[in-house]
């Protein structure tokens, strides 16, 4: 018969390691037209890191994320990129960005003053406008603050800018240092329908809850959640390379590499934790790879609250599950007094 | 042997050795490249096309077993009015990832939707269940499919697109 379970799991995952150098630069130049450029050398990979890069420099230009036109992984031309890689991109790209665009921004604000009669510290950017802060009606496009930069006073806005995350020497006698910039935090829970008779797992319903700092595209996050409990559910269940004795791979492709289809997938609830980080762009942190590590361990954990027994090995095949279980039966045959 | 089959709504033909599938008929054939080749052998379900009306991996398709038939790819579905539904409602609420599934998954859908208008989640769940997809665990394009059935049944059907001013 079927045994329904319910497991959690939660995990921490670094952000931005800083013991060997980690850097991302960008170039943001705003336009005549008060459109701007982002130049990265980061590369799109789906998550949408490119969104999120167009979101940062929109929000520190005071302009629209339709207003940015990105240019990114070209060596030739871009500022050089660790690497999407790590979960880093918001978080270390992001800031390279965020410092660029606000370099930038502060070449308009020159303009600006001069223009609005005031200092440019009394400056804010915001909605297509150089505004004076409190005094939002007096204000200047910033197309015009962007012509005026580029063909009356001569100081195109443009700002580069490079960020890598503070590097903290490790004690040499403690080994004890600041490994990584920051940190998320998440915990999911799943629901499961264990078959004592076949050692088959259903998973029904996984809740995560993920801290990556501020959400800056929240519907980016939740994909990013979505996909990593989708590859922690094969890593618990399906997924596994095997060899021959010769080290060579046995079952690859994906009729014997087992990955979950549409029917083994559960519901998911995906519960955004925001907080503010202040050494994350906009207070941003992460979201990829943190997003599956506590699916494996929340659905063995459901495996052992609904049948009582510890999965050890991955995956938690119907095999091993019901291997298990018939361990757990004869030990404890074993234990009735005669 | 020649091979004439109705791609898009166009008559297409092309002279191919016997053994040429479907999928590398409109590849390499017709230059369509929308079909992807993932694995190619009918596990992933990226090549997946429309032949009168049912999805089909276009792989395990001789091109020779479609001729005289209709083919629907993804470079069919958007009009000069404006993209698919399902591209529409895809593109807006983050269903693809990396995209290399999408076109299949979006022809699944739509010979879905075609049949089925007004399907739940099960029965969407049923018809994805070949089309592999590494980056979105699916959620999102499920919640996009319900979507476009909705855009697709309050649609007026079958109108001039109005004049733009």
């Amino acid at each position: 018969m079927k045994h329904r379970g319910r497991g959690l799991a939660s995990m921490w995952y670094p952000v931005g390691f800083t013991g060997y150098a980690n850097p991302s630069g960008a170039v943001v130049k705003v336009n005549e037209d008060g459109t701007a450029v982002v130049l990265t050398g980061t590369v799109e990979t789906g998550q949408g890191s490119l969104g999120v890069l167009g979101q940062i420099a929109a929000e520190a230009l005071g302009l629209a994320p339709n207003d940015i036109h990105i240019i990114s992984g070209d060596t030739d031309t871009c500022p050089m990129d660790t690497g999407a890689i790590a979960s880093r991109t918001t978080y270390i790209t992001g800031n390279a960005v965020r410092i660029a665009a606000e370099k930038a921004r502060d070449i308009l604000f020159e303009v600006a003053a001069e223009m609005l009669g005031v200092k440019p510290n009394m400056l804010e950017a915001k909605d297509h406008k150089i505004q004076v802060q409190s005094f939002p009606s007096r204000n200047v496009a910033i197309a015009d603050v962007s012509s005026r930069a580029h063909n009356g006073i001569g100081t195109p806005p443009i700002g580069s800018a490079t960020w890598n995350p503070p590097m903290v020497p490790m004690d040499p006698e403690t080994g004890q240092g600041k490994p990584f910039g920051t940190y998320v935090y998440a915990t999911q829970i799943a629901e499961v329908d264990v078959d004592d008779e076949t050692g088959e797992v259903e998973v029904l319903r996984v809740t995560a809850s993920h801290d990556c700092g501020t959400a800056i595209n929240p519907m980016l996050v939740e994909g990013q959640i979505d996909g990593g409990v989708y590859m922690g559910l094969g890593f618990a269940l399906y997924e596994e390379i095997l060899f021959d004795k010769a080290g060579k791979q046995i079952n690859c492709n994906l009729t014997n590499y087992i990955m979950p289809t549409t029917l083994d997938m559960p519901a998911i609830d995906e519960d955004i934790v925001e907080n503010y980080d202040h050494t994350g762009p906009f207070g941003a942190k992460a979201v990829g790879e943190p997003s599956l590590v506590p699916t494996a361990p929340a659905i063995t954990n459901a495996i052992y609250d609904a049948v009582g027994v510890r999965i050890t090995a991955l995956p938690a095949t119907a095999e091993r599950v019901l291997a298990a279980i018939k361990a757990k039966r004869a030990r404890e045959q074993k234990q009735i007094p005669a | 042997m020649n091979v004439t089959l109705t791609v898009n709504g166009e008559i297409r033909s092309a002279s191919v050795p016997p053994e040429t599938t479907l999928l590398v008929f409109l590849r390499e054939h017709l230059l369509l490249t929308g079909a992807k080749t993932g694995c190619d052998i009918g596990d992933c379900g990226a090549c997946t096309v429309i032949v009168d009306g049912k999805a089909v991996n276009a792989c395990l398709m001789l091109a020779a077993q479609a001729d005289g038939r209709a083919v629907t790819t993804i470079e069919g579905l958007a009009t000069r009015e404006g993209l698919h539904p399902l591209q529409k409602v895809f593109e807006e609420t983050g269903a693809l990832q990396c995209g290399f599934c999408g076109p299949g998954v979006i022809l699944t859908s739509k010979a879905l939707l075609d049949e089925n208008p007004d399907p739940t989640t099960e029965e969407i769940r049923t018809a994805l269940a070949g089309n592999l997809c590494r980056c979105t665990g699916y959620v999102k394009m499920i919640d996009g499919i319900h979507e476009a059935a909705k855009m697709m049944q309050s649609a007026t059907p079958a109108l001039p697109a109005p004049e733009q001013r």
